[in-house]
């Protein structure tokens, strides 16, 4: 049986992603004004909320079309190394993405792959670095693993979302190695990262949307 | 001539910056723009940056100029994202000493190679301010074949060769096709080349300390003439 990911899940997937970033944009604020510059949940709520703009507004394309105007919506709206991320992360789901309007989870595995790829490439950072990549890499490397043991997308997913979270976690003790936070040296350990947790939101969010828009 | 495109997460540190490195400039001024800020606050835009690079496409290349870490990170985006194809480097060099030398450098007509050399070793000539001695200099061979023409003189103006004198000397010695090479002899720093006002700037002369003048070319003779007229005028800096 092959499970697909519709447009419809995607555009979930977004809005999702958009309203708990509302829901927890103070706490992202607090985890960034303990090591940065206190602005990640509002550049987030900001950027994220461009998406939901762009979504209503514009007709629906193709999901190549969909995924690359959503990157360069967070580029242009979330502002400094987090637009850029976020956008790169979307830009290249998009440029990795099937030409049409749905995603098998083979697809979805490659296109997410390429996003994490695209952000490690233009951050040059890797996993232990107190970054979003120790939540992102563990989720996609739990995706393909899972899939690659036969289980269901939804559940692989879900097991995606359960990295991300310990991966998350996984940040506090640790001492900032790239972005803003490397200026604090030790200073930075005992925190979780902001960019960590608005990413282990991400592949929560997707979790969440992926039972409603699978069609068998 | 080059574009320059200062990348900042403040526009005020921008605009600044690059009236700083205009006062350098007594001719025609290089096209700058800044991609400064981004959401009214402070931080990079890559997009902001990519339309800052398309708009000089017209010039013989840009040199992208950076401060703080995600303005390298936005400024890469911006390669990937801009319409335009002409050549564009991202300069690893400091803010406030790479915008000097572009501007500078770019105002003298020198290329992009050129200048995006100047300014990535723009920290050299803070660095020489510091140390008291032994400083590593490339040492450039002029080739055989071109006779080399020279003069020494000693610094009269009361401030040595500091950033005014030097982008004087960048702009004339870019007048001429001759090869200039400037030596502290005093000092048994350089050769360095006269078309970086870094390079000049990192042979810390003082008032007092001895310069030889040494070119090869064509007009060797007559920019030997025109630097050895700048130094004896004091750069003009006489009152």
């Amino acid at each position: 049986m092959s499970e697909t990911l519709t447009m419809d899940a995607i555009q979930q997937w977004l809005h999702r992603f958009a309203s708990e970033i509302t829901t927890q944009a103070d706490w992202l604020t607090e985890l960034d004004s303990a090591i940065g510059d206190a602005d990640h949940g509002t550049n987030m709520v900001r950027g994220t909320g461009a998406v939901v703009a762009k979504l209503n507004a514009r007709a629906t394309g193709t999901l190549q079309e969909l995924l690359k105007a959503v990157g360069m919506t967070l580029v242009s709206s979330v502002g400094g190394a987090s637009g850029s991320l976020y956008g790169t992360f979307f830009l290249e789901m998009g440029r990795n993405s099937p030409s049409g309007v749905q995603l098998n989870a083979s697809e979805l595995e490659k296109a997410l792959r390429a996003g994490v790829d695209g952000v490690v490439a233009r951050g040059h950072a890797a996993v232990g670095d107190k970054t979003m990549i120790d939540a992102l890499e563990p989720a996609i490397t739990t995706l393909s693993h899972s899939l690659a043991d036969g289980r269901q997308l939804h559940d692989s997913i879900t097991a995606a979302a359960a990295a991300a979270t310990t991966g998350r976690d996984s940040t506090e003790p640790l001492v900032a190695r790239k972005g803003r936070a490397s200026y604090l040296g030790e200073r930075s350990a005992g925190h979780i990262d902001p960019g960590a947790a608005s990413s282990a939101i991400l592949v929560a969010a997707l979790a969440a949307s992926v039972g409603e828009g699978t069609a068998g | 001539m080059i574009g320059i495109v200062l990348v900042s997460h403040s526009e005020a540190l921008a605009n600044a910056a690059m009236d700083l490195a205009l006062q350098m400039v007594h001719g025609a001024r290089p096209p700058i723009r800044i991609a400064a800020g981004a959401a009214g606050g402070f931080g990079t835009d890559a997009t902001a940056i990519a339309s800052a690079i398309d708009d000089l496409a017209t010039a013989d290349g840009v040199l992208v100029i950076t401060d703080l870490g995600s303005a390298i990170l936005s400024s890469s985006l911006a390669l990937e994202i801009r319409s335009s194809t002409h050549q564009v480097v991202i300069s690893d060099g400091p803010f406030v000493e790479a915008t000097t030398a572009a501007v500078v450098g770019a105002a003298a007509g020198g290329s992009l190679a050129d200048i995006a050399a100047d300014a990535s070793n723009a920290l050299s000539a803070k660095k020489t301010q510091d140390e008291t001695g032994q400083v590593s200099s490339s040492v450039e061979d002029t080739g055989p074949g071109s006779p080399v023409v020279s003069a020494e003189e000693r610094l009269i103006n009361p401030m040595g060769l500091h950033t005014r004198p030097a982008s004087l000397l960048v702009q004339m010695a870019g007048e001429f096709s001759a090869d200039i090479e400037l030596t502290n002899t005093s000092s048994g720093r350089g050769p360095v080349n006269a078309s970086s006002v870094i390079g000049l700037l990192s042979l810390g002369a003082n008032k007092n300390d001895r310069i030889r003048i040494d070119a090869s070319g064509s007009d060797a003779p007559q920019a030997v003439n025109a630097v050895k007229e700048l130094v004896l005028e004091g750069f003009g800096e006489l009152s």
